[in-house]
């Protein structure tokens, strides 16, 4: 009831024309980016940062959170239109929706496409209100210890995803928490790992760090091959007949379970719940053969549990401080560059600002739906935007956000050195997202321990006292343990499946 | 790749030593508990570990007969558009410290988008002022973002 109380509140201030005009905008950019192949939400949310230094927190959040969720969106047009994903979540959506483009249902797999985000979505945000502030109200109840094993068990939780590449994962966990201790130590305020260099004091700015590994990265591995925009499908109507919005009701809904909690588990990325919820509906489906050659519901579970799961996965960020994924951190980021610390006291110290951007992503979800169906056609033309411009312009955005945020060319440079970094670790098959999320969380990770160990007068004894925290840090390690040295028969998913 | 990934490794596990070694210059523990260089020491031991049994793993691993085939540094006609988007950001970067925003932005889109393959040359004149003089006072008019103005304060 409380949690109703809050939210009506939070409808009150979502509906002001400002914040409106805000979740509009970051519905058409996030579409924007989503639209354009090769650049993720990741990428897109961090690019447009600096569209929101100007705002008050609560309309910059509102923006960034609508961008991240019209990117998700965004990236079904290019699937279904010809057959390249515009973000690795949409992967998926290409198997059946490019096959029903090709038999001219072009308009039926869109529209169907924008009506599963939709229920997907709001269904998540419901959910999202029914269990945050309970999950806040427990994390409430945590120590430094508690923190510190939590966020020990979500970084596992990401690496644990890595596959075959678990070594390099860990070892990227690594690099990323050294790279968050530069700077001024947050418990005694002496200098480390600066070298002299005032740029360094405030640590390593992570706009250009997202940006470069990110963004740029993105650039240089899109340049390096020609890119040629060719639509081959044609738009005929917008939405699926009656037939096919009864075929795909139940696909909706088994989305919907599927992507909302896989969401609730920090490190699995986007296209996990969508390859599962696609296998899941081939498995109950009575005529599987479909699958593959245009099956309606194939486009609508997967797009479905997509926009669950980018819902769904604010839940742990919003009531435990913790980023489930890199565009998950990227708006971590700019809760923090915003003065607000994502985390349990966020419901207790500032419910106006987080009950209006939860009340925003009903709002966003609905302007996605209204949007998209009329504006499909709109958005199959940028794909013939010639990359020479589309590169130099995002570039623009990069050279703005990296600057920004400190007036500093330093970090101009630095999102250089990182973009051509993660260009790099991207041939060689690192994984970027656990740097990500270490960077993100390194300082709030050193901190709670050393408080943990000044409490307990250094000894790492009290973790024994502590059984919650205890737990939270053995078993993701036996589960690492259990990943390192498992036999390969046990790899739980497979693109084989669906195939 | 293969040997790509030993050369990354080895720069890890290098980037690790040197950081064991910056935390050992700081204190590890004081009177009130852990010190400056506690965290970062265990980090970068633990780094070291990983890095070693990764180079391990990585020389261990049969050598796949497509690795040939897979280039890690840019390389034919992408190699150029690959670079001139570098060496362009980065003109741009040390040009923004003297003649401001603007000016290099000009001259840097206008660069970029010819390297890129653009002929026209109105759309370049165009896309050039727009993304350099327009761009400027949308963030700095309308969004109040500072933009560099360099030693000209142009």
């Amino acid at each position: 009831m409380e949690a109703l109380t809050h939210l009506l509140h939070g409808f009150a201030a979502a509906l002001s024309l400002n914040n409106l005009l805000f979740a509009f905008a970051g519905c058409m950019l996030g579409t924007l980016i989503g639209v354009l192949p090769g650049l993720g939400p990741a990428a897109g949310t961090a690019i447009l940062i600096p569209l929101t230094f100007s705002l008050d927190a609560t309309g910059a959040i509102i923006m960034l959170c609508a961008i991240y969720y019209g990117a998700m969106y965004g990236g079904t047009i290019t699937s279904v239109l010809i057959n390249v994903p515009g973000e690795a979540a949409s992967v998926v959506t290409c198997i059946d929706g490019h096959q029903m483009a090709r038999q001219g249902r072009a308009g039926s797999a869109l529209g169907i496409a924008a009506i599963g985000s939709f229920v997907g979505g709001t269904l998540a945000t419901v959910a999202l209100v029914a269990v945050a502030m309970p999950l806040a109200s427990l994390a409430l109840k945590f120590g430094p210890a508690e923190f510190f094993a939590l966020m020990v068990a979500g970084l596992c939780l990401v690496v644990g995803l890595a596959g075959s590449n678990m070594l390099a994962a860990l070892l990227m966990t690594v690099i990323g928490l050294l790279l968050a201790m530069i700077g001024i130590d947050p418990v005694r305020g002496a200098p480390r790992f600066t070298f002299g260099a005032e740029e360094l004091y405030d640590g390593i700015g992570f706009v250009p760090v997202v940006m470069g590994l990110f963004g740029i990265a993105e650039l240089l591995l899109a340049a390096e091959k020609r890119q040629t925009h060719m639509i081959s499908a044609e738009l005929k109507t917008w939405l699926p007949t009656r037939q096919e919005c009864r075929q795909s009701a139940g696909a909706i809904g088994r989305g919907t379970v599927v992507g909302f909690v896989l969401g609730l588990i920090p490190g699995v990325g986007a296209i996990v719940p969508t390859f599962m919820a696609y296998v899941l509906e081939k498995r109950v489906s009575k005529t599987p053969e479909r699958f593959g050659k245009g099956a309606i519901e194939g486009v609508a579970t997967a797009e479905t549990a997509n926009n669950a799961y980018a819902n769904a996965a604010m839940v742990p960020l919003l009531a435990l401080g913790i980023p489930s994924s890199p565009t998950i951190a990227v708006l971590m980021g700019a809760f923090i560059i915003n003065g607000i610390t994502p985390g349990p006291f966020l419901f207790t110290e500032q419910p106006a600002l987080v009950w209006t951007v939860i009340a925003s992503f009903f709002i966003g979800n609905l302007l996605l739906l209204i949007l998209n169906l009329p504006l499909v056609g709109l958005w199959a033309k940028l794909l013939k935007v010639p990359f020479s411009y589309m590169c130099t312009g995002i570039l623009i955005f990069c050279i703005i956000g990296a600057y920004g945020l400190k007036q500093s060319l330093f970090d101009v440079w630095m999102m250089l050195g990182f973009g051509i970094l993660g260009y790099l670790l991207r041939k060689l098959d690192f994984p970027i997202a656990p740097a990500i999320l270490a960077l993100i969380l390194g300082p709030m990770m050193e901190k709670s321990l050393r408080t943990t160990l000044e409490i307990s007068g250094g000894s790492f004894a009290i973790f024994l006292d502590r059984p919650l925290a205890l737990a939270m840090l053995v078993v993701p390690v036996i589960v690492i343990g259990v990943l390192i040295f498992k036999p390969r028969s046990l790899s739980p998913l497979r693109e084989s499946d669906v195939e | 790749m293969r040997q790509g990934r030993l050369i990354a490794t080895g720069a890890m596990l290098a980037f690790c030593l040197f950081a064991l070694w910056q935390s050992l210059l700081l204190s590890l523990t004081d009177r009130l508990g852990p010190g400056p260089g506690f965290f970062p020491f265990w980090l970068a031991l633990i780094g070291i570990v990983l890095a070693v049994a990764l180079l391990i793993t990585t020389a261990r691993e049969p050598r796949d007969p497509s690795e040939g085939e897979i280039h890690i540094l840019p390389h034919g006609p992408g190699a150029l558009r690959w670079l001139a988007i570098v060496a362009l950001l980065a003109a741009a970067t040390v040009a923004m410290a003297v003649v401001g925003f603007r000016i290099s932005m000009l001259v840097f889109n206008a660069a970029l988008v010819i390297a890129l393959g653009e002929r026209r040359w109105w759309a370049i004149a165009l896309f050039a002022v727009l993304g350099s003089f327009g761009v400027y006072y949308v963030f700095t008019t309308w969004l109040d973002v500072l933009l560099p103005t360099g030693w000209l304060e142009f």
